[in-house]
C-alpha cells in the first residue's frame, strides 16, 4: 500500500527535524514493515512549463516541427519536436537537458540531451504524458498527442512538480505485514500510528452536517449477516468533469487513477478511512431501491472490467429490483457505472462480511482495492467517516449539488471488544514494570479506553481494532510493548534449570551414521526434494500405487512422494555423472507409503513415514564398489556404536543385478537391502559408462547403544603366528564356507585374494588367504604350527574339496 | 719407528676424513683397527723392543687408537647427519597426497552446529514427520478459516485430501510450528527444545525461493517468563552461526501463533549497517520471525495460558547457510551437485 506523507500530514503535526526515512524506520519496527520510501517531486527534476513563442517547419522532416519555447530563461529556447497539437501559444511540458523521461511510455527512464534532430538543434523535449508521468493527469487522445497545459495555473519555468503538488513522499508499506489490520488501510489509520509513535494529537476527520428530514431512499438487506450496515445518499446535480489536481495527485500518488470527480471522490474516501464505497448513476437503478441479498442459482452479471460472471448462492450482490447491479464489496456492474451524461448518483458507504468477500474474490479472481479492505474485516463504525468526508468533498466538488435521499440500513455494531488486563501480568510479560501513566497513554493514543483499579486495566478495544485483530490481554500487552519498541526492553537470561544433561540417543545415531559416512568412508550428502520424477519411480521399481500424491505438484511428471529414497539417488547419480566418474552419494530422510498410522494424537490418520539412509558408490568396476560398499556396511554397526546388522542374501530390490545383491537385516527383520544396479534400470536412467552400487535402510531399525559398551580384549601374551594359505577350490565354493571350515582352528582368518585364469584349472578359483594363530601359553615350534595346519588343509579336503595349491 | 707411527696416523685420519657412506667408514675402521692393520702390526713387533721404547712406542700407539676412535665417531655422527632416506632430493612444490573426506550437507552442518549450541541451554532436539494434517498444521495453530496460507495456492495438499477439513486434510507440512504442539502435548511444559526440519510451500522457485527448505525453530514454554528472555535464543543462533555478537532488532510483525510477534532483524554483514545492495540500503536484513506463543496456541496443547507462556523463534536455515557462505542461488542446495557440495567438506 501507498501511503502519501503529504496526506498523514493533513491529520497530524509531526516534528519539524523528523526525516521521511526515520519515519519509514519507526513504523518499520512499532507497527508495519516499510518497503520503500519514494520523493515524488525528484523525478520531475528539469521538467518545466514550457510556453510555445512561434512555430515554423522542419527542413528536412515533413512530421516535424520547429518551436520557439519561452522556459523561463533569458532567451526562448529551439525545440523540435513531433506533437500533433502543438499551436503557438500553447502552455506544454518540456524537459529540459539532464531530465530523465520515459521515453515514449516505454522502459526505463533515459536522460535528454542537448542534440540536432534531423540537423536542427533541439534544446530538450516538449514531451508527452507517458513521457514524463503525467498520464494520470493528462489522457492523450492519439499518440504523438503532447501534454496541453490549458486551463491549468501556470507560467513558463515552473517545476511541473508545483503544479501538480507533486512535492510528497510515498510511503510504500508491505501488504503482507497489514494482514491483521484493517484500521491501517486507510491513511487515517496510520496517522493515528504515528500519532501514538512520537505522541502528537490526531486531527479530526472531516465532519459534514446532514440535512434534517431527509426523503428516505428504499434500501432493502435481506441477509443481515454478510451486511451489517448500508448507508446509500442520492445525490442530483453532478457533472462530468475531472478532480482538482491535489485529489489527482493523493490518487496518484496512492497508486490508483484519477477517473472522473464523482469516482475520484470515492476511492479518495477509501484511502483516507480504508472505508470502500460505491458511486452507482441513479437513473440505472430500476425502481429507485437497492437489495442486498445473495445472488440467486444462474444470475449473471457484466463486471465493469468486462468480466462476464456467473453468480453463485454464496455471493452476495447489490440489486435493483430486477437483478444485480454489482458484486458487493468488490467491483461495479457495467450497468450501473457513472458515465458523461451522469447527472445523479447514489452513493454507497457499507459494511460486507469479511469471508463473504474474500470467498468471492477468490472464486471470480477479482482482487480490488475494495475487495483487499473489506477482506480484512472493517468495522461498520468506519461507514461514519467514510459517509462524512464523501458528502463534505461531495459539497466542495459540487457546490451546486443537492442531497435528494438518504437511507442508513444499521443492523449490526461492531461491538468494542472489553479485557482486563492486571498489572501483574504485564509486569512480569514484559519483564520491566512501566508506569500506569504510560500505558493509558499508549492505549488511549491507539484508540483504547482504560480505566486502572484494583491492579487491573479495564481496557475497552477500539472499534477498528475489534474486529478480530484485538481480544486478548495478550494483544492488549503486544501494543504496550511494540510502541515502547522491542528494543527498549532490557535482556533477561534464560532461567537455567539443571535437572539433567540432554541425551538422545536416537538423534546422536543419526549423527555418528553421518559423520561415519562423510568422514570415514567419504560419502558426500545430498538433499533431493519429496517429490520425484516418474522415470526414476519407475526406474527404480516402485509401486506407484502404494504412493502418496500431490493434489498440485510443481510438474505434471512430479506428482508422487518418494516412498524410497532410491528414485533421488538415481537422478542425483545421473546429473553428477557429467562431471565426475566415481564418486558416493547419501541421503537420510523420510519417505511416505500409503497407510494408517497415527501421530502422537489419535484424531488424525496420516500415511505411514519412514526414516531412511540410502547411499552409493559410483566407479567402472563394479567388483571393487560392490565390496567397498560391503565394508562399508559392514563396519557401519561398530564405528556407529548400534546393535549389529547383518547382511544376507534374500530377495532382489527391483533396481538390483540378478547376481549381486543381499538384505540388510536386523534380529531376522528384513531393514534394507543392497545391491549392484541393474542394466535394465542403467538404461532406463542414461546412466552409463559406469557402476554403481546402491543400498537403502530403514533407520528407525537401528538400535544405538547407550553408552560406548564393547568389552575389553587381553593382548595376546605373545604375538600371533601368521600362515598364508593358498588353496584351489571349485567355483561355486563361497568363501564364507572356507572361512567357518578354517575358522575353529585359529584365532582369525583373513581373506587376501580371489583369482581364476593363469594355471587356474577351468571351474575352479584360487584363494589366498591369512591365518592368525594365537600362541598362548608357550611358544610353540614349528612342528606343532605344522600339525596345526595339517589339520586345517586335511579339513578343507574332506569339507569342501580344496585342494593346496603349489607355489 | 717415530716417522712409521707419524705416517700411520697421518694416512688413517685421512682415509677417515675421505669416507663418505656409512659402509666406506667401516671399511675404514676395519683397516685402522682389524689384526692385519698397521698398528697391530707395530704392536705385534713391540716385542723386539727396548722397555724404554716399548713403552713410549705403546703410549703413543694407544694415543693414535684414542684419536681414531674419536674422529671416526664424529665422522659418523656427520655421516649420519648428512645423510637422506631419499635417493635424490624430494620435489616438495609437488602437491601431498589428497585426504579422503566427504561431507555432510552444509544445511545439515548448520544444523548439528546449532543443535550443539542449544544443547548447552538444555534444549532438546525434536524431529517430526513431514507430512501433516490441516489441523495441526493451521486450525490448532489460530490460523483463520479462510487464511489465505490454506489454500493450494500456497499449501501443499495430498490427492483425495484436499477438499476435505481438519483431521482428513493432508499436506506436505508447511512450517514446523504444528509439530511443537504434538511435542507439547506429549512432552508437557515446561519444556525446551529446538525442531530442525523440512517444510514446503507452493511457491515460484528462483534464485533466493524454494519450494523445499529447511526451518529450525526453538522453542521455550515456562512460567512468568518475560518475551525479552527471548533476545538469548536469537543471539545464541547468530552467534554461533557467524562466531561473533551480531546486532539484531525486534520490529512488529504478524503472525497468526504468536502475540506480540516480531520480525528479527540482524545488522547487514556486507556493509556493517550503513546500507547497501544487500540488504537494500537500510542496513538490516530479516531473518527470522519470533513471538511470545499465542494463547490459543498453548491451548491446543493443553496447557493453560495462565499458568504457561513461552516464547519462539524460527529461523530459514537455507537463508543462513546462504549468508554464511555467501551462497547466492537457493536452488543449489537441493541440487545434489557435488562440485558445490564438497566445497563444505
Amino acid at each position: 500500500m501507498k501511503v502519501s506523507l503529504n496526506l498523514i500530514k493533513k491529520y497530524i503535526d509531526l516534528p519539524k527535524e523528523l526525516t521521511p526515512e526515520q519515519i519509514a524506520r519507526d513504523l518499520t519496527i512499532k507497527t508495519v514493515e516499510v518497503e520503500d520510501v519514494e520523493n515524488t517531486a525528484k523525478k520531475f527534476e528539469n521538467i518545466v512549463v514550457g510556453k510555445i513563442l512561434e512555430i515554423s517547419a522542419h527542413p528536412n522532416a515533413d512530421k516535424l516541427r520547429v518551436c520557439k519555447v519561452d522556459i523561463g530563461e533569458k532567451e526562448p529556447v529551439q525545440i523540435v519536436c513531433g506533437g500533433s497539437n502543438l499551436y503557438e501559444g500553447e502552455y506544454v511540458v518540456v524537459s529540459k537537458p539532464g531530465a530523465k523521461v520515459v521515453w515514449h511510455g516505454e522502459g526505463e527512464p533515459v536522460e535528454i540531451k542537448a542534440m540536432p534532430m534531423r540537423g536542427v538543434d533541439s534544446y530538450g523535449m516538449i514531451c508527452g504524458a507517458t513521457e514524463v508521468y503525467l498520464d494520470g493527469y493528462f489522457k492523450p487522445e492519439s499518440e504523438t498527442e503532447i501534454v496541453d497545459l490549458k486551463g491549468v495555473d501556470c507560467k513558463p519555468g515552473q517545476n511541473v512538480a508545483e503544479i501538480i503538488n507533486a512535492d510528497d513522499v510515498v510511503i510504500e508499506i508491505d501488504n503482507k505485514s497489514l494482514t491483521n489490520r484493517p484500521d491501517l488501510w486507510g491513511v487515517y489509520g496510520v496517522a493515528r500510528e504515528l500519532s501514538a509513535i512520537y505522541n502528537v494529537p490526531l486531527k479530526e476527520l472531516e465532519k459534514y452536517d446532514l440535512e434534517k428530514g431527509l426523503k428516505k431512499y428504499d434500501v432493502e438487506i435481506v441477509d443481515e449477516k454478510k451486511c451489517a450496515r448500508y448507508v446509500g445518499v442520492e445525490i442530483d446535480g453532478i457533472e462530468q468533469k475531472d478532480s482538482p489536481m491535489w485529489m489527482q495527485t493523493v490518487l496518484i500518488n496512492s497508486g490508483m487513477k484519477p477517473i472522473n470527480a464523482i469516482v475520484d471522490i470515492t476511492n479518495y474516501v477509501m484511502i483516507v478511512t480504508g472505508q470502500p464505497m460505491h458511486a452507482f448513476d441513479r437513473t440505472h437503478i430500476d425502481g429507485q431501491k437497492i437489495v442486498v441479498r445473495n445472488a440467486k442459482k444462474d444470475e449473471k452479471l457484466e463486471l465493469l472490467d468486462g468480466n462476464n460472471i456467473e453468480l453463485g448462492e454464496d455471493d452476495l450482490v447489490i440489486c435493483d429490483i430486477h437483478s444485480p447491479l454489482c458484486l458487493a464489496g468488490i467491483r461495479g456492474g457495467i450497468k450501473d457505472s457513472v458515465l458523461p451524461e451522469t447527472t445523479g448518483v447514489l452513493l454507497e458507504i457499507a459494511n460486507f462480511e469479511a469471508s463473504t468477500i474474500r470467498r468471492s474474490e477468490k472464486k471470480f479472481d477479482e482482487k480490488t482495492d475494495a475487495g483487499i479492505r473489506y477482506e480484512k474485516g472493517i468495522d461498520t463504525e468506519r461507514v461514519d467517516q467514510g459517509v462524512n468526508l464523501a458528502l463534505a468533498l461531495v459539497k466542495e466538488l459540487f457546490p451546486n449539488s443537492k442531497i435528494v435521499a438518504y437511507a442508513d440500513e444499521y443492523k449490526a455494531k461492531t461491538e468494542r471488544a472489553k479485557i482486563d488486563v492486571t498489572k501483574e501480568f504485564l509486569d512480569v510479560r514484559l519483564g520491566t514494570v512501566i508506569e500506569q501513566k504510560e500505558i493509558e497513554r499508549i492505549l488511549t493514543k491507539l484508540g483504547y479506553n482504560v480505566n486502572f483499579e484494583n491492579g487491573v486495566y479495564h481496557v475497552v478495544a477500539p472499534t477498528w481494532r475489534s474486529t478480530g485483530d484485538v481480544s486478548l490481554r495478550d494483544d492488549v500487552m503486544g501494543d504496550i510493548a511494540r510502541i515502547i519498541g522491542y528494543d527498549n526492553f532490557t535482556e533477561k537470561p534464560l532461567p537455567i534449570k539443571v535437572e539433567h544433561a540432554v541425551i538422545q540417543n536416537n538423534v546422536l545415531l543419526e549423527r555418528r551414521i553421518r559423520e561415519y559416512l562423510s568422514f570415514r568412508c567419504g560419502f558426500d550428502e545430498v538433499i533431493t526434494y519429496p517429490w520425484v520424477e516418474d522415470k526414476y519411480i519407475d526406474a527404480a521399481g516402485l509401486d506407484r500405487e502404494k504412493m502418496v500424491k500431490l493434489a498440485t505438484p510443481p510438474s505434471p511428471d512430479m506428482a508422487y512422494l518418494r516412498s524410497s529414497l532410491i528414485p533421488g539417488l538415481l537422478d542425483s547419480i545421473a546429473k553428477n555423472l557429467r562431471y565426475f566418474d566415481d564418486f558416493k552419494i547419501y541421503e537420510l530422510t523420510q519417505v511416505y507409503e500409503k497407510g494408517e498410522y497415527h501421530e502422537s494424537s489419535g484424531d488424525e490418520t496420516l500415511p505411514v513415514h519412514k526414516k531412511m539412509l540410502a547411499g552409493c558408490i559410483v566407479g567402472k568396476n563394479a567388483y571393487e564398489i560392490l565390496y567397498e560398499l560391503k565394508g562399508v556396511l559392514e563396519g557401519i554397526s561398530s564405528y556407529c556404536h548400534m546393535e549389529d546388522i547383518e547382511l544376507t542374501v534374500g530377495e532382489k530390490p527391483a533396481w538390483a543385478d540378478i547376481n549381486a545383491h543381499m538384505n540388510i537385516v536386523k534380529d531376522g527383520e528384513v531393514i534394507g537391502s543392497m545391491g549392484l544396479l541393474s542394466i535394465k534400470t542403467m538404461l532406463e536412467t542414461k546412466i552409463k559408462h559406469t557402476n554403481a552400487v546402491l543400498f537403502e535402510l530403514n533407520v528407525e531399525k537401528l538400535v544405538p547403544y547407550t553408552s560406548r559398551t564393547n568389552e575389553y580384549k587381553h593382548l595376546p601374551q605373545l604375538p600371533l603366528i601368521e600362515k598364508d594359505l593358498s588353496i584351489l577350490v571349485d567355483e561355486a565354493t563361497p568363501w564364507e564356507q572356507i572361512r567357518s571350515t578354517i575358522a575353529p582352528h585359529v584365532n582369525e582368518v583373513i581373506f587376501v585374494e580371489e583369482y581364476r585364469g593363469g594355471q587356474v584349472p577351468e571351474g575352479k578359483k584360487s584363494i589366498m588367504l591369512k591365518m592368525k594363530i594365537e600362541n598362548n601359553e608357550t611358544t610353540m615350534t614349528s612342528e606343532e604350527i605344522n600339525k596345526i595346519i595339517d589339520k586345517i588343509v586335511k579339513a578343507l579336503y574332506y569339507k569342501i574339496g580344496a585342494a593346496l595349491r603349489e607355489e | 719407528m717415530k716417522e712409521e707411527l707419524e705416517a700411520i696416523s697421518k694416512q688413517g685420519l685421512d682415509e677417515i676424513a675421505s669416507a663418505k657412506t656409512m659402509d666406506e667408514l667401516q671399511e675404514v675402521k676395519r683397516n685402522l683397527f682389524g689384526k692385519s692393520s698397521k698398528l697391530s702390526e707395530i704392536t705385534k713387533s713391540m716385542g723386539s723392543l727396548t722397555p724404554e721404547m716399548r713403552k713410549e712406542v705403546g703410549m703413543k700407539v694407544s694415543e693414535i687408537r684414542n684419536l681414531f676412535t674419536a674422529k671416526l665417531e664424529a665422522k659418523e655422527q656427520e655421516i649420519l647427519e648428512s645423510n637422506s632416506v631419499l635417493n635424490a632430493p624430494a620435489d616438495l612444490t609437488i602437491p601431498g597426497k589428497k585426504v579422503s573426506g566427504g561431507s555432510i550437507h552444509p544445511i545439515i552442518q548448520m544444523c548439528y552446529d546449532l543443535n550443539d549450541a542449544f544443547a548447552s541451554l538444555g534444549f532438546e532436539v525434536f524431529s517430526e514427520d513431514e507430512i501433516s494434517s490441516e489441523k495441526y498444521a493451521f486450525d490448532n495453530l489460530n490460523f483463520a478459516p479462510d487464511h489465505p496460507a490454506r489454500q493450494t495456492m500456497d499449501t501443499y495438499w495430498l490427492e483425495g485430501t484436499e477438499n476435505k477439513n481438519g483431521a482428513e486434510r493432508l499436506c506436505l507440512r508447511p512450517h514446523l510450528t504444528g509439530g511443537s504442539v504434538r511435542y507439547l502435548l506429549q512432552h508437557g511444559a515446561p519444556a525446551r527444545f529446538v525442531y530442525p526440519g523440512q517444510v514446503f510451500r507452493n511457491e515460484a522457485v528462483d534464485a533466493r525461493h524454494e519450494r523445499d527448505f529447511f526451518q529450525y525453530e526453538a522453542l521455550i514454554v515456562d512460567k512468568d517468563i518475560s518475551f525479552s528472555s527471548g533476545i538469548v535464543m536469537i543471539q545464541t543462533i547468530l552467534e554461533k552461526v557467524f562466531g561473533r555478537k551480531i546486532n539484531v532488532r525486534m520490529r512488529e510483525g504478524f503472525f497468526p501463533f504468536v502475540e506480540p510477534g516480531y520480525e528479527i532483524d540482524m545488522e547487514c554483514l556486507v556493509c556493517g549497517g550503513k546500507g547497501c545492495k544487500t540488504c537494500n540500503h537500510n542496513g538490516w536484513i530479516e531473518v527470522m520471525p519470533g513471538g511470545v506463543i499465542h494463547p490459543n496456541v498453548l491451548k491446543s496443547a493443553n496447557l493453560s495460558p495462565d499458568e504457561w507462556t513461552g516464547f519462539y523463534i524460527n529461523i530459514g536455515l537455507d537463508r543462513l547457510v546462504m549468508m554464511r557462505y555467501g551462497v547466492d542461488d537457493i536452488r543449489l542446495l537441493r541440487s545434489s551437485d557435488l562440485r558445490f557440495l564438497r566445497q563444505f567438506n
